[in-house]
């Protein structure tokens, strides 16, 4: 019994370990962006509360970030929906139809989730400017649902795996076409499932920079993490306190989903990368 | 009429997946294919195109700056993906105890991979700030060193910096895939072994090691590819620093690129690619052989 | 069933093409002037779009980019390659003007100089309008505010040991350092007489060019490179010893030592001569300052007399070629090379104009009584070789420069080393 005691008592430390290790750089950065100098450690200085640094990020023109913000959500949102609704049908044809060369589809788009981004990029860029569609929401769109479309593809088709097919051989047997058989029984019944993909895909749509700094150029397009990566060079100060309330706005819608659907994306991110 | 019916289903098959090939084709495979040819040009801003075969590969060759962001990048796999598999697994195996504070923990955990890393490398830039970062603080205090370290402005303390910001954000995705794996394992073996007198250590060597292998594979190749091709925390965070010691392959193709030069860029990219593709093969060829195996 | 896959279809595509379309669109007939982010500078500009504005009834919309050079270029590289048509006018360091200029991204501007109250190319400095400035026979850009490296050095500490002035050659400034540290030494034991940027950046190849002087510095004609020379080599060797030999420099010169770094080093009061840009001295003289009242400017030291030769900095206006109000542009960028625009310039943020005509101006002779002499440095201030791909050149001289001022590879080493990289560069760019 005395070894139990001893592993529950190291659980207890290593698990308050892990929470001010995971936790701990969110809340220096958020205690910076509230404190009125961002020395607020150093021996003499003190930590005073103030909101002007939240203030200056959301009011200051020149610094665009509530356009930024939008234009991340307008992104997320349009890459989430746009990858989900091309990935659903694909799931549907791998774990239904009997295709051949459907594993081959799975393990070449797993092989495409692998393939690093800048060798992607510059060929985008050409295409984009070719289009005249740099610094348009389409030229983070449309590279976007790409990038996201493998890990849609193997949650998607994980969850559809999972129902079972007796329910849709019974709509296909009272006269249902595969595709209304998709969107009228497999969906509902996968809803769940559909989310936590939607979802992933948006956080990871949120959270990409390479492609926004190079498909995009100003406020009109740009996404909030080019923005933070771009907020104020090296040379001389950085407003340490204006930086820091910028991450701690970006970071609260993300923060906000992942703790309300943390069962749904740890289910998700499960499913994807765990193949059965 | 059977086999009419079954070619149609098959072009419907076919049709289901048409919209998912055609982007991937579009905005995945035809940049990569358009890249590799463009790796065989001289392309700059102020030039006109030439066909150069493999002259920017033989530059590549004998560029120190591209040496060196190859080494870096080696580097830092090597010392940040064990770093993050050991970090996961106990993560990991915190979370997979029952107890009441489970979900939070969960949901604590899972913060630093929702963050942009964007965010997280601004983050970690005030924390090995000189002169007032936490860094410095915690490191003082403790009483490590006897003054502040100048963490980004040496090659030693930027890497190490970097380092740190990425197994803070990834060793949550490693431990997610840690969990999945324990869940799996069946309760019984555990009972089995308890009645057999084996003790925490030899429960946890004889039976949650050899069951966690499959996904340890999955994680390490996730993990290893994901730190080859790392940028964002990079650029972020050192943008390269001190003097491109820190430079990946990732962001020394991005430089190439928004200096105007295309071409170079393309051929470091490619390099980068090449790399990724032949682990992923192998990750298939791998997985392949496990399921053989099993 | 087909009618609704089509009409799956036709809400995909239209759901894509309203995703196209929402992007808030720029408006006609405004001009995006991109500048630099540090916030005084920032509420300057807008002080000037309001007058511009005011004046004319163009809107100008300004464009806030990093204050990082480098982040800067991006900035402008990104847009411009993509050709679109934002920013319209832009501020552009001198080290990549070339770059710009080659590869035809801007809009030339000899048509437009001398007419309807744009000044004529008499107004600036020559000598860098016809260098720097021109491309192909043409004037591409224009001077707005320009910078060259001085030598700063305490009055005070040089009376105090009967010395006669600023040193006007290299040998003299090693002996003055010598007397003053060894004396000062004594009451401050961090004392170095001479601080100058030596870490591995682009301000070291500035001041590598500078301890070489005019007959030194690096060439590249008829696409062969000249970088290991003589002279190069006298002055990459002075530079190693004054931190190591003679010990003048402190010894984190070539490990951390860039603008900022040298600045406070001079003004908390550890040295004896600064080398630095003109940005420095309001700073010296600010309230605070350690060292108000007891600074002086002076002309970099040559290796004989009367030769020394400053480096070339500063920022110039061009207007993009892919514009869409080039008419507007072309009158915003004359307003902001107007002798009134670049006097206030002067006053507000203390930067140096690029107009000759303003270092007369009474107002501003009375705040800054050394402004003839930053303008005589400045006629015979000295570009970084003009070549579109400088940048490389100079990632790769900066390493090896770098190496032999920490000792772990000599001068000459170091020299050939860099000449034939240089070369493997300047060959696959011909």
């Amino acid at each position: 019994m005395n070894g139990e005691r001893r592993i529950g008592m190291l659980h207890l430390a290593g698990a308050v370990a892990m929470t001010i290790f995971c936790l701990g750089p969110i809340v220096y950065m958020a205690l910076t962006a509230m404190s009125h100098r961002p020395d607020f450690l150093a021996p003499g200085a003190g930590f005073a509360f103030t909101a002007a640094h939240f203030l200056e990020v959301l009011r200051t023109e020149s610094l665009h970030f509530p356009e930024y913000f939008r234009n991340s959500l307008v992104v997320s949102g349009f890459s989430a929906a746009f990858s989900v609704s091309v990935a659903a049908p694909a799931a549907y044809a791998v774990t239904r139809l009997a295709i051949p060369g459907r594993v081959a589809v799975l393990f070449a788009v797993l092989a495409v989730s692998m393939f690093p981004q800048v060798s992607l990029v510059s060929y985008l860029f050409k295409l984009m400017s070719a289009m005249g569609w740099i610094n348009t929401y389409a030229a983070l769109v449309l590279p976007y649902t790409a990038w996201i479309l493998p890990l849609s593809l193997w949650i998607l088709t994980s969850y559809f795996s999972r129902v079972p097919r007796d329910i849709d051989r019974a709509a296909l047997v009272d006269g249902c076409g595969p595709l209304e058989a998709l969107w009228k029984v497999i969906v509902p019944v996968a809803a769940p499932g559909i989310f936590s993909t939607a979802l992933l895909a948006f956080i990871f749509a949120f959270n990409e920079l390479l492609f926004a700094l190079m498909l995009t150029t100003d406020h009109r397009a740009r996404t909030i993490p080019a923005g933070i990566a771009l907020f104020e060079g090296l040379h001389g100060e950085t407003p340490w306190g204006a930086v820091m309330a910028a991450a701690t706005l970006t970071v609260v819608p993300v923060v906000a989903l992942t703790l309300v659907f943390q069962r749904r994306i740890i289910q998700g991110l499960t499913r994807g990368a765990v193949k059965e | 009429m059977g086999e009419d019916r079954s070619f149609r289903d098959l072009l419907r098959g076919y049709s289901f997946i048409a919209p998912l090939v055609a982007i991937l084709l579009a905005f995945v495979f035809v940049p990569v294919v358009g890249t590799c040819i463009d790796s065989l040009y001289r392309e700059v801003t102020f030039l006109p195109r030439a066909f150069i075969g493999l002259g920017n590969y033989q530059s590549l060759a004998s560029d120190p700056g591209f040496r060196q962001s190859l080494r870096f990048t080696v580097l830092f796999v090597l010392a940040s993906v064990p770093l993050e598999l050991v970090l996961g697994l106990s993560f990991a195996l915190l979370l997979h105890r029952p107890s009441p504070a489970r979900g939070a923990l969960r949901a604590c955990v899972l913060i630093p991979w929702a963050v942009p890393a964007a965010v997280s490398g601004k983050v970690f830039e005030l924390i090995c700030n000189f002169q007032y970062g936490l860094a410095n603080y915690l490191v003082q205090r403790i009483g490590l060193t006897d003054g502040p370290v100048n963490w980004l402005g040496s090659t030693g303390g930027a890497f190490f910096a970097l380092v740190a910001g990425d197994v803070w954000k990834t060793a949550p995705f490693v431990a997610i895939l840690f969990l999945a794996g324990l869940s799996a394992i069946p309760e019984d073996l555990y009972r089995q072994a308890a009645v057999d007198r084996a003790g925490p250590v030899q429960r946890f060597a004889r039976i949650t090691l050899p069951l966690l292998r499959p996904v340890f594979v999955v994680a390490l190749l996730f993990r290893t590819i994901d730190a080859l091709r790392v940028f964002d925390l990079v650029f972020v965070l050192t943008r390269g620093g001190p003097g491109g010691s820190t430079t990946s392959l990732s962001l020394y193709g991005y430089d190439a690129f928004t200096g105007g030069d295309f071409g170079y860029g393309s051929a470091v990219s490619v390099v980068l690619f090449l790399i990724a593709f032949t682990l992923s093969v192998a990750y298939v060829r791998i997985g392949r052989f496990g399921r053989e195996l099993s | 069933m087909r009618s609704r896959a089509f009409s799956l279809a036709l809400c995909a595509v239209s759901a894509f093409l309203a995703c196209v379309a929402a992007t808030p669109p720029s408006r006609a007939g405004t001009v995006t002037f991109a500048v630099g982010g540090a916030p005084a500078e920032f509420a300057y500009w807008e002080r000037v779009v309001r007058k511009f504005e005011g004046k004319t009834g163009i809107r100008v919309e300004l464009l806030r980019q990093p204050t990082d050079t480098g982040l800067r270029r991006q900035g402008l590289t990104v847009p411009l390659q993509a050709r679109i048509s934002s920013p319209d006018v832009f501020l552009m360091d001198v080290a990549w003007l070339a770059q710009f200029a080659a590869s035809g991204w801007l809009e030339p501007l000899s048509p437009h100089l001398g007419k309807e109250g744009c000044a004529g190319k008499e107004a600036f400095f020559l000598r860098m309008i016809d260098t720097v400035d021109t491309y192909e026979g043409g004037v591409v850009a224009l001077p707005v505010y320009v910078d060259g490296g001085l030598l700063y050095y305490r009055k005070d500490l040089l009376g105090k040991y009967g010395l006669p002035g600023p040193p006007r050659t290299w040998d003299e400034l090693l002996r003055y350092s010598e007397t003053v540290q060894r004396g000062e030494r004594r009451s401050r034991p961090g004392f170095y007489a001479f601080a100058w940027q030596g870490a591995q950046y682009e301000g070291l190849v500035c001041d590598f060019l500078e301890f070489a002087g005019p007959t030194g510095g690096f060439r590249v004609e008829n696409g062969e490179v000249t970088v290991d020379t003589p002279q190069n080599r006298k002055a990459l060797r002075f530079m190693r010893d004054l931190i190591g030999k003679y010990g003048v420099s402190p010894p984190n010169t070539y490990t951390e030592m860039r603008e900022e770094e040298v600045r406070s080093f001079f003004q908390e009061g550890y040295a004896l001569f600064e080398r630095n840009w003109p940005y420095a001295w309001p700073l010296h003289e600010g309230r605070d300052s350690p060292v108000r009242g007891k600074t002086g400017i002076a002309a970099l030291p040559g290796w004989s007399q009367g030769e020394g030769a400053a480096c070339l900095g500063g920022w110039h206006a061009g207007i993009s070629r892919f514009s869409d109000a080039k008419p507007e542009s072309v009158k915003f960028l004359c307003y902001l090379t107007s002798y009134e625009t670049q006097r206030d310039l002067a006053l507000h943020l203390g930067w140096n104009p690029g107009r000759r005509d303003v270092y007369a101006a009474p107002e501003l002779l009375a705040k800054n009584p050394h402004l003839p002499a930053l303008r005589a440095v400045f006629e015979n201030a000295r570009p970084r070789p003009l070549l579109p791909y400088y940048s490389r050149l100079s990632e790769i001289l900066q390493r090896h420069l770098s190496a032999a001022l920490a000792g772990t590879s000599t001068p000459e080493e170091a020299l050939s080393a860099a000449g034939r990289e240089m070369q493997a560069v300047v060959t696959r760019y011909r």
